[in-house]
């Protein structure tokens, strides 16, 4: 992990002072991640594709102003964040004034990742248990479970890509692992698949 | 070392995923200690697991990855015009006389560009993806009222309002994402 670190600092200061093989391995480090990032957030794949291209770009044209190169990760997850919400607020004009056809479904559907059928009937019961369970989370709580479970940052990054402490982002996760764990449904479906 | 004999509760064990160093002294000792209360954190811990790789396998794989094709070179755009090389030519020419630094190009510059490349080559691969979805032109529809244009930020600002709680790059970050 140190080494990760060091070497996305070491990629972040070159593709700052103008490498762009610097500058791309450092995309193709992240794009996975940000793309999966923003497809918790939006449920479509289409959507995730378009915004994680959008927010590569801006990564890239705001990178000259990043500081502190140790904190490109949680810099890069708070662009992710944003945009994301940007996307939400034009979405729900478009909603208010009818015009749009929702991509959008609560299962994930037809994201067609998986072609055996009983794979399919579990993701989509995955995706079904995971959203009625963030449906019980407030917006930080869910916010912050995503990104220490799904999106795999710790404590601190959360702290500094969402700009809170680290004991208020303790406590909105500690809030979210206790309704968690009185989720029967959601666990029980990860137990089975521990088991 | 003391050690408390009395096992974690449920509060203990959610704050010791949260943050082990977050337990009083006498409640690390016994999770140290005790194979019952190891065995309750780590099954919850598998959970969490679980979750994040059902969730990553569940989550489809991006399509293409992120667009940095280059534009066509400056001489293979005058390719068609032959005559015109030795205009070209002259113009280098001269061009070396020229202060370096009006020829030099700003790291800003440099990205700018970059993000204008690519800027470029995601409209387009958005409008082939849109003639995916919907092959109907602009104007047909305007007619069947699909098309619903642009919306700028003054619009969504009058009928979103940003939250006070966004999210916002600040402090050490000298410039913003936004
Ligand atoms: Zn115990």
């Amino acid at each position: 992990m140190v080494n990760k670190d060091y070497q996305v600092s070491e990629l972040v200061e070159n593709a700052i002072s103008g490498d762009k093989a610097s500058l791309e391995q450092l995309v193709s480090l992240f794009h996975e991640d940000i793309y999966r990032t923003v497809y918790y957030r939006t449920r479509s794949r289409m959507d995730a594709e378009d915004l994680t291209q959008e927010i590569f770009m801006q990564m890239i044209k705001s990178l000259p102003g990043l500081k502190n190169t140790a904190c490109f990760k949680p810099w890069l997850f708070r662009i992710a964040l944003n945009r994301v919400r940007d996307f939400h607020r034009k979405k729900s004009i478009l909603n208010f004034l009818g015009t749009t056809t929702d991509v959008e479904d609560a299962g994930h559907v037809g994201t067609e990742t998986h072609s055996n059928p009983a794979d399919k009937v579990m993701q989509k019961e995955f995706w079904k248990q995971f959203h009625q369970f963030t449906g019980t989370l407030s917006r930080w709580e869910r916010e912050v479970f995503t990104l220490r479970f799904l999106d795999h940052l710790g404590i601190r990054e959360i702290a500094e890509a969402l700009k809170k402490n680290e004991s208020t982002v303790k406590t909105h996760l500690y809030r979210a692992l206790k309704k968690f764990r009185q989720n029967p449904e959601l666990r029980d479906l990860l137990k089975g698949e521990l088991s | 070392m003391k050690i408390q004999t009395i096992h974690l509760d449920e509060e203990q064990l959610i704050r010791s995923v949260v943050d082990e160093n977050d337990l009083s002294a006498d409640v690390r000792n016994h999770l140290s200690a005790c194979p019952m209360c190891q065995g309750k954190k780590q099954q919850f811990e598998r959970e969490l697991d679980t979750l994040g790789h059902m969730a990553k396998i569940f989550a489809p794989s991006p399509r293409e990855s992120v667009t940095y094709s280059e534009k066509p070179g400056f001489f293979e755009k005058v390719g068609f015009y032959p005559l015109l090389r030795p205009v070209l030519a002259a113009l280098l020419i001269f061009g070396i006389i020229l202060p370096p630094a009006l020829l030099t190009i700003s790291e800003e510059e440099r990205m700018a560009r970059l993000v204008e490349e690519m800027e470029n080559d995601r409209q387009l691969m958005t409008e082939i993806r849109a003639l995916e979805e919907d092959a109907l032109p602009d104007f047909y529809q305007d007619i069947s009222g699909e098309f619903y244009g642009y919306f700028d930020e003054e619009f969504v600002n009058f009928v979103a309002p940003m939250e006070e709680t966004r999210i916002r790059p600040a402090g050490r970050f000298a410039s913003s994402p936004d």
